[in-house]
């Protein structure tokens, strides 16, 4: 927390260049809910799913994501800046586990705009559709929500770990990035293969479509909804193994 | 088009350059082996979301199910080609203070930006594109070109889809320079190129005004018209006009980009003075 309010200070001092870049990452969401919008001017419903319905699992799908992103800047940037920089020489000799300090020493705020703009899809879309949330709703909406940006940030931590071994500075991380995208839509319209890996090898659709089927009351998958916590604690724990043996591994660059 | 060919010395005096841009991509191989991935999986999203939508058959603006998604295909296939980081190099370039190295070179500074950006293209063309256009081909159910001559126009068009975008991409530079975080920006910039160029929808589907206002602005001829040209969807006269009106916004833009450098140019060197 006292390095979030370090950070956020920091860029606040630049205060117009930061409302540009949440002004431009605002853009980019408003652009992909143009697509829904755009597809549903021509057809009321797809796979059984209507405009709203599609919001609002869209929606959700931003609010894990918009957390994931606001977190995540060092991962991308690790095997660069603590690796080959030879930083994490510095992040080893503090009393703070590792992981924690390289997520917490840089963040993407501009992406919590990300969160922001899915929670008031997701009121629109409910208020639209007449849904109605309890209290006990309400507290698991919250609680899946971080479940899922914990997935998120266990299968990128895990990946980033692998650059303990392989000096690799591609890597597999924008293609599993771009995985997640087929966690905005509904699982049902993919083909088989598809669905087992977004369930069981990378599971994104624990962080989105399942959570949004039980809150839509659709009645499907109550068995993955409940699941989620689970595999959101499974995520963690492979994580922090292998992120654990990578350090154990380290050796530094020198100098 | 003119700033770039029309001049016989100035293009010449470039093809080093864009000789050296396809060596660099050369030595980032691994990057590119993940994005055929990155690009089928692109593709996939949107195959699977239209195949929902024409789940009971028929047609969406005159468009069968197969129709869009080789339109979808040939949009990410060209993508792959016409795809550049002119933008993002310029930031670099002002960032590191590399810039001052491209004043006192006796080539001319846009010309120099995008032959690297063409050669990078070349290679792209050769071991990303093909590669990826046979990916596609063997997973989807893709058309072929309407006709010889919408193959003719198609390669044409996408040709000049590669200088339209680097116009573009020279532009935007120019303004991201001046802000301190370019990143975003770019990032911003990417996704709503993808919605207006046709890539993600084809321009046709848009409502109206929206549709019209975007026919007037140089977006779709990003996207939509070499993948229309492709689908045949304009013939004779029509398909004439498009590559035309894709001619023009790019040779307009690309004066523009000239323009606009020569302006900031002046500034920078008073800065560095």
């Amino acid at each position: 927390m006292l390095y979030f309010s370090q950070y956020a200070k920091a860029r606040l001092e630049y205060r117009l260049d930061f409302f540009s870049s949440v002004f431009a990452s605002f853009l980019g969401t408003a652009a992909a809910f143009g697509f829904l919008l755009i597809v549903f001017s021509r057809v009321p419903a797809v796979h059984g799913w209507t405009f709203e319905e599609m919001v609002f699992l869209y929606g959700f799908s931003l609010i894990p994501l918009g957390i994931f992103n606001v977190l995540s800047w060092n991962l991308y940037l690790f095997s660069d800046r603590y690796l080959i920089e030879g930083r994490f020489d510095r992040v080893l000799v503090r009393p703070v586990n590792s992981i924690f300090q390289v997520l917490f020493e840089a963040f993407r705020l501009e992406s919590l705009q990300e969160s922001v703009t899915g929670i008031a899809a997701v009121v629109w879309a409910s208020r639209k559709m007449g849904l109605s949330f309890s209290a006990p709703d309400v507290v698991l909406f919250v609680l899946w929500t971080f479940c899922g940006a914990a997935i998120y940030l266990a299968i990128f931590i895990g990946l980033t770990a692998t650059s303990f071994w392989i000096e690799d500075r591609i890597g597999i991380v924008p293609p599993v990035f771009n995985l997640m995208q087929f966690g905005r839509y509904p699982l049902t319209i993919y083909d088989g293969w598809i669905r087992f890996t977004l369930s069981f090898v990378i599971p994104f659709a624990f962080a989105s479509f399942y959570p949004v089927v039980h809150f839509l009351k659709r009645g499907e998958f109550a068995r993955e909804f409940w699941a989620v916590p689970l595999i959101a604690a499974a995520c963690l724990a492979i994580a922090w193994t292998i992120w654990d043996r990578g350090v154990r591994r380290y050796h530094s660059t020198g100098s | 088009m003119s700033a770039v060919r029309g001049e016989g010395t100035p293009w010449r005096a470039a093809l080093p350059f864009a000789r050296i841009g396809f060596l660099n991509m050369l030595a980032f191989r691994a990057r590119y082996y993940v994005g055929v991935l990155t690009y089928l999986f692109n593709v996939a999203v949107y195959y699977f979301i239209w195949r929902a939508v024409f789940r009971q058959g028929g047609s969406v603006a005159g468009m069968t199910l197969e129709d869009m998604v080789t339109y979808v295909a040939v949009g990410w296939a060209i993508r792959s080609f016409y795809f550049n980081e002119i933008d993002r190099e310029l930031g670099t370039q002002v960032q590191e203070g590399k810039l001052a190295m491209n004043l006192i070179r006796p080539v001319d500074f846009q010309t120099v930006m995008i032959a690297d950006a063409a050669g990078q293209s070349a290679f792209r063309a050769v071991l990303f594109t093909i590669p990826i256009a046979i990916v596609l081909a063997l997973v989807f159910p893709l058309k072929p070109p309407a006709s010889p001559l919408a193959a003719l126009l198609f390669l044409v068009s996408a040709t000049l889809s590669f200088f339209l975008v680097a116009a573009l991409n020279f532009l935007v530079g120019l303004v991201a320079i001046r802000s301190k975080s370019i990143l975003g920006i770019l990032r911003a910039k990417y996704l709503v190129f993808e919605l207006l160029s046709g890539l993600l929808i084809p321009t046709t589907l848009f409502p109206q005004p929206l549709r019209s206002i975007l026919f007037a602005s140089p977006f779709p001829h990003i996207n939509f018209t070499p993948a229309a040209l492709y689908l045949g969807q304009a013939a004779g006269t029509r398909a004439l006009g498009l590559l035309a009106l894709q001619a023009g916004w790019t040779a307009g833009l690309l004066a523009l980009g000239q323009y606009a450098w020569r302006r900031s140019r002046r500034r920078i060197t008073i800065q560095g003075g």
